[in-house]
């Protein structure tokens, strides 16, 4: 049996063969063609094998902008740093209050407007929860490259 | 030679002889009731222990790089809650048995209670470490043998200053890293 | 003094926002970015591409492509805000492989199941595709052929598909991926109310008291939703949040009572808190007697499943959607078995947290928001869940008011636009008419100016049923368009992937770029996408946005439009309709599908000289085609509930929610005052329903078709994450968004991680009995689940974690649960 299995498996013609319980089902002709999605050429019915984790960069400088209102990328670990009901950690550094005593980047002014457009003496509410469009960074290759190009004056 | 003799008797009258039994009794059973009051200690240091009244506290520190890290390193509840030094730690214990107590009269008994205690309880034991200059922090995490071209730009930066000058502790910047946070409103470096 | 320093910050306010917008000046440049005059930048506004929240953004061009993006500060729904998805669409056109050339599976130079892509010219792909088609429709009829569409097609793109498979091939197998998201709360619409989508609307988030999500993980899913909430919640403090699920996410971080429950059991917390309103007196007396009918639902109906699974077979009613009058009395006998004890001891919440959330409902003074998504539609009982919502706002009469709503969100930009309010399901027709009636396709054939009997009155096949028609063979050319569904749908291996590589079938898939279902189709189109294109989309509270082309397409992509058009061009009307229709029109003998469809004097009426100069879709067919087939469709909702403004206006506005009567849109749907078809006194009116009463349905709680057991012993809920669309194809493009969540994780409570000897990190095999995948585990992150549960995010092409799951569908709404299903993981 294991033979003809291998037989099957080296003409590469795996035809529908009786499978037990889990094993999973056979699809007789995948293929894709040549041509390699976000998956890369791994054929759609092969259990892929799971990339190495990531680690989310540590302790960088500011990453630079490709916009002006592209919101700053996080450079640094957040584990554990809690943004809830009760407690704001980022604030803790970035607030207009402790960013000086901190070195940390000050939050940007328009976050003290409130939906109105209104200044605030604080922080808008409605801007609380900072991970809605900071993001931490992996030590990661982009899947595709991207042609974005930013404007002269930008470059 | 007369004495010798007398003690000897007085040795030999069954009075005598329990006297010596006492005293060795007494020799054994220190070393059992100090045996039995070291494993006390270290039972109600473990974390099943603390788990069995804190449930829902001890839990929350397997998110956070004190239950796992790179090296394996890891401390359990009593590193950071009971001092390692006897006498402080005696005092702790003797004070953990009026919070066994107000644990046994249902003041945290559910989630909300005990939501509603928590700022006040995290409050006390940030004075604690406070005072002590963060005494449990340091038991491992000793300043003097931090290499600052190890650690992150943001870490060199208060470390080398505050932290080196005594102006602040540990716990002034590190709170709830084992935890989640209370309401955290008019907690001095919070907004 | 105070006054004046208030008023003057106002007034910087207003001045500095205005500096910001740069748009006021609309399509004028302001020069926001560049230092110098050579370095203009031009400024339009467009919808985001992503979810359902619908905000608008401005997109800045420069030399014919985009350089700049931000959130539009004029828009109502966001104010200047986007989500960290939305910062970045400038970034989603330009992955370095879009696809710019038709690409055809070949051997020799001719088109082949098994052969390897090529690319061909467009003439070349229409012809393999047209003649697939005709020999599809020669031998086996109009259910031979089918389209996959999309709650993210604009709205003029879902309308000529759907009139090109309905009235062209006479087809009804045309459903969009909504399906997938939305098609459970059209069917609570439709039981409860008899008209779709949500009676409230987004200013209900500065008026409610009381937030509570019933499956729905707002913070990543509706991020700006969640910024107003957000804002409403911490700047009054009385204001509570209640968060429902099946294991902790973002949106618990706001919770002021965290209810994690096993799945399923909502609809027995559902059905406790109306025994709860009941039981202490609190129900609306006046307004439920007003408004409202009792019905009971038919119960025992299967799990959409194959006809032959056993559990289909085994239901007493499979698929019965059936409603039966009762009393107030029998209501009341019904939800009184749901004690807090028994439902608390079913759901494995704590009583406190129960009634604490009761409460809320049952307290007259609280005006309560109830908001959900996936976690309540996606469901085996998703319909009913629905409406068990709803009876609790109808018992206690909080609905259609600021603040008091029953809400459901829209996962895509328009799911509510394109694929409901167009009726691209299988059984609908534009403006909630649906195919089944004839007197609804006699209103499509006489607006559509077809003979009598053009539309089949048998609804075609649902999503999750063309992947079983595919894999049998029943359905042979098939069109994939503006989705993902090999990645998407479910249970990949049995169903999607045989059915797409049936040698019998062709498989067409239009898409920017290679997806997993462009490897598995048969020929690929390269499409243009967002504001290569003029379109318009409808958003989750009834608010239809415009945009125009802003760039042109990328060399060789076609939209969408152009693609249906020119396809419907190769088509005689002869091929595609019998004799007796013929005869019926005979006008018609000779023209081309293209010509009876859409060049009518309707769509084509409006000239070219009315769009814009950047008008690719206009330009190639030489009139204003947008305009012609908005307002061709306008014409089945103006008069009938869903009336639209004139095309022109919502270029001129940021959106308008429908219906707009008298050049004003409507906020609260049903409420006298707000909604002009409600008339004088009546205070409310059900409209959708012919006495203008809304049903409060009683369903019980019934056991989902797959539970964990001893060997798969564990729950697999899926869904999205924050910063990656879907399935991915364009936020994993954006370097700044793959790395901000590279790789799908199997999040795992740390417990369950440990008794199998798994840390963080360690690669893992899932396994369900249809298929298996691996990825990684993660016990910390920033979903929590309880012992026995894990997630996995269905955005990696690499992972495929549908090959797990269950295509069990709720059997009314044909809307597969993609929450729950039984699954056992190992250590690889």
């Amino acid at each position: 049996m294991k033979q003809v299995l291998i037989a099957l498996l080296v003409t590469g013609a795996l035809y529908s063969l009786p499978v037990q319980s889990t094993e999973v089902a056979n699809i007789e002709n995948v293929n894709n063609g040549g041509v390699a999605s976000l998956r890369g050429i791994t054929e759609l019915d092969t259990t892929r094998k799971a990339d190495p984790m990531k680690r989310v960069e540590k302790d960088r400088s500011p990453i630079d902008r490709d916009y002006v209102y592209q919101p700053p990328l996080i450079p640094h670990q957040t584990r554990h740093y809690e943004v809830s009901l009760n407690a704001n950690k980022c604030l803790s550094c970035h607030s207009w209050k402790y960013a000086g005593e901190m070195g940390a980047t000050k939050i940007s002014v328009t976050h003290y407007q409130s939906r109105e457009g209104q200044v605030l003496s604080d922080v808008s509410p409605r801007r609380y929860f900072c991970l809605q469009c900071h993001v931490t960074q992996a030590d990661a290759a982009p899947l595709v490259e991207n042609e974005f190009k930013r404007v002269d004056s930008l470059r | 030679m007369k004495l010798v003799s007398n003690f000897w008797r007085k040795l030999c009258k069954p009075s005598n002889a329990a006297v010596g039994v006492v005293i060795g009794m007494g020799f054994v059973g220190g070393i059992l009731f100090w045996g039995a009051f070291n494993t006390g200690m270290e039972a109600t240091n473990s974390e099943a222990f603390c788990a069995s009244c804190h449930e829902p506290i001890v839990n929350e520190i397997k998110e956070t790089i004190h239950y796992s890290n790179r090296s394996g390193v890891r401390a359990i509840c009593s590193d950071c809650h009971v001092p390692h030094n006897w006498a402080d730690k005696i005092v702790r214990k003797v004070q953990a048995s009026k919070e066994v107590f107000a644990f046994v009269m249902g003041n945290i008994s559910t989630e909300e209670k005990f939501y509603a205690r928590r700022k006040h309880l995290a409050l006390r034991e940030w004075q604690r470490m406070k005072e002590n200059d963060s005494q449990e922090c340091r038991n491992c995490h000793d300043f003097d043998f931090m290499d600052f071209s190890e650690q992150g730009q943001r870490s060199v930066k208060q470390h080398s200053t505050a932290l080196a000058s005594g102006e602040k502790t540990c716990v002034d910047c590190h709170k709830g890293i084992a935890h989640q946070l209370p309401d955290m409103s008019d907690v001095p470096g919070w907004q | 003094m105070k006054l004046t320093r208030r008023a003057l910050i106002k007034a910087n306010a207003a001045a500095s926002a205005a500096a910001l917008a740069g748009v006021n000046l609309s399509v004028s440049a302001t020069n926001l970015i560049a230092s110098s005059d050579e370095t203009k930048i031009k400024w339009d506004k467009a919808p985001c591409r992503f979810c359902g929240t619908g905000c608008s953004v401005l997109v800045g061009t420069q030399d014919g492509r985009v350089v700049a993006t931000q959130g539009d500060p004029e828009a109502p729904v966001n104010k200047g805000l986007n989500c960290v998805k939305g910062y970045f669409l400038s970034k989603i056109m330009y992955g370095k492989d879009r696809l710019t050339t038709p690409l055809l599976r070949m051997k020799n130079g001719q088109y082949d199941k098994d052969g390897d892509f090529a690319p061909v010219s467009w003439d070349q792909a229409f012809d393999v595709m047209a003649d697939k088609w005709k020999a599809a429709l020669k031998a086996k009829g109009a259910t031979s052929v089918g389209m996959f569409g999309s709650g993210q097609w604009t709205v003029m793109e879902g309308y000529a598909a759907s009139k090109l498979m309905k009235a062209g091939f006479r087809s009804n197998n045309i459903d969009p991926n909504a399906r997938h998201c939305m098609a459970s709360a059209v069917g609570g619409f439709m039981r409860t109310f008899g008209i779709d989508e949500p009676m409230g609307c987004y200013d209900d988030f500065e008026h409610a008291d009381a937030f509570v999500l019933w499956g729905s993980n707002m913070a990543e899913m509706h991020p700006i939703l969640w910024t107003r909430l957000t804002d409403r919640r911490l700047s009054h403090p009385h204001v509570r949040v209640s968060v429902l699920s099946t294991f902790k996410h973002r949106s618990f971080e706001l919770a002021d009572n965290e209810i994690v429950f096993t799945p399923q059991t909502d609809l027995a917390i559902a059905n406790y808190i109306a025994n709860y309103i009941i039981e202490t007196d609190a129900v609306n007396w006046e307004f439920v007697n007003k408004h409202t009918h009792f019905k009971r639902a038919t119960t025992d109906i299967g799990y959409g499943l194959r006809n032959e699974h056993p559990m289909q077979k085994a239901a007493a009613n499979p698929n019965s959607g059936k409603m039966h009058p009762m009393t107030f009395e029998e209501y009341k006998a019904s939800v009184a078995e749901y004690s807090v004890e028994k439902v608390s001891q079913l759901s494995g919440v704590s009583e406190e947290k129960l009634i604490t959330l009761a409460k809320l409902y049952a307290d007259p003074k609280t005006k309560v928001m109830s908001l959900w998504t996936m976690g309540m539609n996606q469901h085996t009982r998703g319909v009913w869940m629905n409406s068990l919502v709803y009876n609790i706002h109808l018992l206690v009469g909080k609905i259609s008011q600021p603040g008091n709503s029953p809400f459901s969100l829209t996962g895509q930009p328009s799911a509510c636009g394109t694929a409901r309010e167009v009726g691209t399901f299988s059984h609908r027709l534009p403006a909630d008419l649906v195919v089944t009636k004839k007197e609804h396709r006699d209103i499509a054939e006489k607006i559509w100016k077809l003979p009598e009997g053009t539309i089949p009155a048998k609804p075609g096949f649902h999503a999750v049923e063309q992947h079983r028609r595919l894999k049998d063979g029943d359905m042979n050319a098939y069109w994939v368009m503006c989705n993902n569904n090999m990645q998407a749908a479910p249970n990949l291996m049995e169903e999607g992937l045989p059915g797409y590589r049936n040698p019998e079938n062709f498989i067409v898939c239009s898409d920017p770029y290679p997806t997993v279902t462009a490897q598995a189709a048969d020929l690929i189109l390269p499409t243009a996408m967002w504001v290569e294109k003029e379109g318009a989309y409808g958003n989750a509270e009834r608010r239809t946005q415009a945009w125009y082309q802003q760039v042109k397409p990328i060399e060789g992509a076609k939209s969408d439009l152009w693609q249906l058009l020119e396809f419907s061009k190769r088509f005689n009307i002869e091929d595609v309709w019998p004799e007796d229709l013929l005869a019926s029109m005979p006008e018609y003998r000779g023209k081309t599908v293209y010509d009876v469809l859409y060049r009518n004097q309707q769509v084509d009426a409006f000239p070219l000289s009315e769009a814009q100069e950047l008008n690719d879709d206009a330009r190639d067919q030489g009139f204003y085609v947008q305009k012609g087939l908005f307002e061709e469709y306008a014409a089945f909702g103006r008069g009938h509930g869903h009336d639209l403004a004139p095309y022109d206006r919502y270029h001129q506005e940021r959106g308008l929610r429908w219906p707009v009567v008298n050049g004003k849109e409507t906020q609260w749907r049903f409420a006298e005052g707000s909604d002009p078809y409600v008339e004088k006194g009546t205070g409310f009116q059900f409209y959708g329903k012919p006495d203008n009463k809304a049903n409060i349905i009683f369903a019980p709680y019934e056991q989902p078709p797959e539970v964990p057991n001893e060997e798969y012993d564990l729950w697999l809920c899926t869904g999205r994450v924050l910063e990656h669309w879907h399935s991915g194809t364009m936020t994993r493009r954006v370097p700044e968004l793959y790395r901000a969540v590279p790789d799908a994780l199997c999040y795992i409570h740390p417990e369950d991680a440990a008794k199998r000897n798994l840390r963080r990190g360690d690669e893992v095999l899932i396994e369900s009995v249809r298929g298996e995948v691996r990825c990684r585990v993660e016990t910390r992150g920033r979903n929590r689940p309880p012992e026995g549960l894990v997630f996995v995010p269905w955005f990696d092409a690499r992972v495929l974690i549908n090959k797990v799951t269950l295509d069990a569908t709720d059997p009314l709404s044909k809307q597969t649960d993609f929450k729950k299903c039984a699954v056992k993981i190992s250590k690889v």
